[in-house]
């Protein structure tokens, strides 16, 4: 006896139905036996453009490959909570699309989009100077439109916040970049893509400030040997200087096409 | 699980521990732990229990005047559910759950204590859950049912260090669980009803008798389970050595130090989260994260992750000799229940 929509004056769709699932096209062969078109030490191009959106102070949108998010930084603000509180707050929201998976997530906010923000919240707190924003919150809010791999979320989540924050004028101590890093045996990838993540033994995100030379953010799962964690997070460094230079290009070239 | 503290009360704790040697309140090195106490079978009910409490073991309860107040006190149970399993799934899932008694964060609001329970749950879930620590024997009937172990943890009491002491007791409630063990049934045509063993699977092409030529199904499958055990008992669950253990380092920019008391965390909030396992020796890193405001930099993390992996072996030998004492008292006290029973019944029914 069906009990939410059952309507005794229509004729009632079938109570539960699913989204027809297709073959890959592409698919030559599976996870991490596929061979990639970019090196093992290669990370997928980066596309960043910041001031997508006008209404807030800093935003920015970054899409690599299949990855597809926007960021939108508003702050810094009145805190809604009457507590005085000497350091600024970071609030990181995030939101994954019913469409950016394979299979459409609820509308409703759930674990996943907590995990996932408080690892990018790990990533670009340090980097904030939110002793200068007494009972102020600087609120960011990322879409996520494409998912390709959580890992790469994370990474581009951080990548994206950090330059938003830039473009809304906020103090920093330097730009926060991150990648990832799939391990399967001896074998390291930079920057997998969910079907790698879900064939490696384990991952290794790592956001730093590569002005600075300091880790912001460490974030490992999987079975991975301490050497191997080591090794991931040098690769993962070395690439964040490269990431650093997009962010920077990309910051100086929409602030020289403004009027 | 952050105290209030005042600027002055912080710069204290932080200039005692950067002093040389580096002071404590409580007069502990950088690297002691407070007195841990595990108990394992304290749900009668679960498949698989176990109690951690560090700080204040029961029998310290009479000196009050001992720290402020209790300790951080965990309880982790395993239950098992049949749950059916997709077509290309092999089978066999673990749910991890953390709550926190409101007794334990009286100063958190309700919305607050939800969101460290997520928080909590989702770290454990994701080193627990991870695909790479499933044991291959909670699969009952192969692409059809197998359990699902759902490992709930309560945290009835916050002193600091809550991580470390939740991967313990979970480490010692999965060592502690038994996984009934199961017999597959196979029905075959009406009237004949035959037992197979699970890991024997007779393909008898002749038994269905005559039997209509464009029958291509396949012979019957096994289609359900029985259970053969007491449900207290059973096989205990595979690759009982690869759970990991957590060890939290508290990272200040020269040292680093364990166990935090709740003073000690607000006070110093960067810290790092490594998870270890030593199957066969051999160190495996399961979960590493980084936690609170501040920043570190590689040279200082490779040198934090080889003295976890020291602190982590450490704690590993220690839980091992406990636990194994543990199953030593629970296979003694099985024995003991045996014998109950039986002078029970012979007492009963003297004449049997």
């Amino acid at each position: 006896m069906a009990q939410s929509t059952f309507d005794r004056r229509r004729v009632n769709g079938p109570e539960e139905s699913f989204p027809p699932m297709f073959d890959d096209e592409d698919d030559g062969g599976r996870g991490w036996t596929a061979k990639r078109c970019r090196g093992a030490e290669d990370i997928r191009p980066i596309f960043l453009q910041p001031g997508l959106v006008s209404q807030a102070n800093g935003s920015a949108y970054i899409e690599t490959e299949n990855t597809k998010l926007a960021c939108a930084v508003y702050g810094p603000r009145q805190s809604k909570t009457t507590t005085y509180s000497e350091r600024g707050r970071l609030n990181v929201e995030v939101k994954f699309a019913p469409f950016s998976c394979v299979r459409r997530r609820a509308p409703l906010r759930d674990a996943e989009d907590r995990a996932v923000a408080i690892a990018i919240h790990q990533s670009i707190v340090s980097s904030i100077c939110l002793e200068l924003f007494p009972k102020s919150t600087i609120d960011v809010f990322i879409v996520v439109i494409e998912n390709d791999g959580i890992e790469g979320c994370i990474a581009s989540g951080s990548i994206a916040a950090s330059t938003a924050l830039a473009d809304a004028g906020i103090e920093m101590l330097g730009l926060v970049a991150s990648c990832s890093a799939g391990v399967r045996g001896d074998e390291i990838r930079l920057d997998p893509v969910e079907k790698e993540v879900a064939a490696a033994d384990g991952t290794v995100i790592l956001a730093c400030m590569p002005a600075l030379s300091s880790v912001t953010n460490v974030y490992q799962s999987g079975r991975v040997s301490a050497q191997g964690a080591m090794k991931c997070m040098e690769l993962c460094q070395d690439r964040c200087i490269d990431v650093h230079a997009v962010m920077a290009q990309s910051l100086l070239s929409s602030r020289a096409s403004m009027p | 699980m952050t105290t209030a503290l005042s600027k002055v009360e912080i710069s204290y704790i932080r200039s005692s521990l950067l002093s040389a040697p580096p002071l404590r309140a409580d007069g502990r090195s950088p690297e002691d732990f407070r007195p841990i106490a595990i108990e394992t079978g304290v749900a009668p009910l679960a498949n698989g229990s176990a109690r951690v409490s560090i700080g204040e073991s029961r029998t310290g309860r009479e000196t009050e005047a001992e720290g402020a107040g209790g300790g951080t006190e965990v309880v982790a149970a395993v239950k098992l559910e049949v749950d059916g399993v997709g077509e290309d799934k092999e089978g066999g899932k673990v749910i991890c759950n953390v709550s926190c008694s409101p007794a334990a964060y009286p100063h958190l609001s309700s919305p607050a204590l939800d969101d460290l329970q997520s928080d909590l749950t989702s770290v454990l879930g994701s080193v627990l859950s991870h695909p790479s620590l499933c044991p291959k024997n909670l699969v009952i009937v192969p692409g059809q049912k197998a359990w699902a172990l759902r490992l709930d943890t309560i945290i009835f009491a916050d002193a600091g260090n809550v991580l470390d002491s939740l991967m313990m007791a979970c480490r010692a409630a999965l060592v502690d669980t038994r996984v009934p063990s199961t017999r597959s049934v196979e029905y075959r045509a009406p009237g004949r009803r035959n037992e197979v063993s699970d890991d024997i699977m007779d393909v008898d092409e002749g038994r269905n008798g005559p039997s209509s030529l464009l029958e291509t199904r396949e012979p019957s499958r096994i289609v359900d389970f029985e259970l053969t055990d007491y449900w207290d008992e059973g096989g205990v669950l595979e690759a009982r050595d690869s759970w990991p253990v957590c060890v939290t380092l508290n990272m200040l920019p020269t040292m680093h130090f364990l166990d935090a008391t709740s003073q000690e965390e607000s006070a110093i909030p960067l810290r790092l989260h490594a998870m270890f396992a030593f199957p066969g020796g051999k160190p495996t890193l399961h979960g590493m994260r980084m936690a609170g405001a501040g920043t570190s930099d590689l040279s200082q993390i490779r040198i934090l992750l080889k003295d976890a992996e020291k602190y982590a072996r450490n704690m590993w030998t220690g839980l091992e000799a406990k636990l194994a004492e543990e199953e030593a008292r629970r296979s003694i006290k099985a024995r003991e229940t045996v014998l109950w029973q039986a002078a029970t019944i012979t007492n009963t029914f003297p004449n049997a």
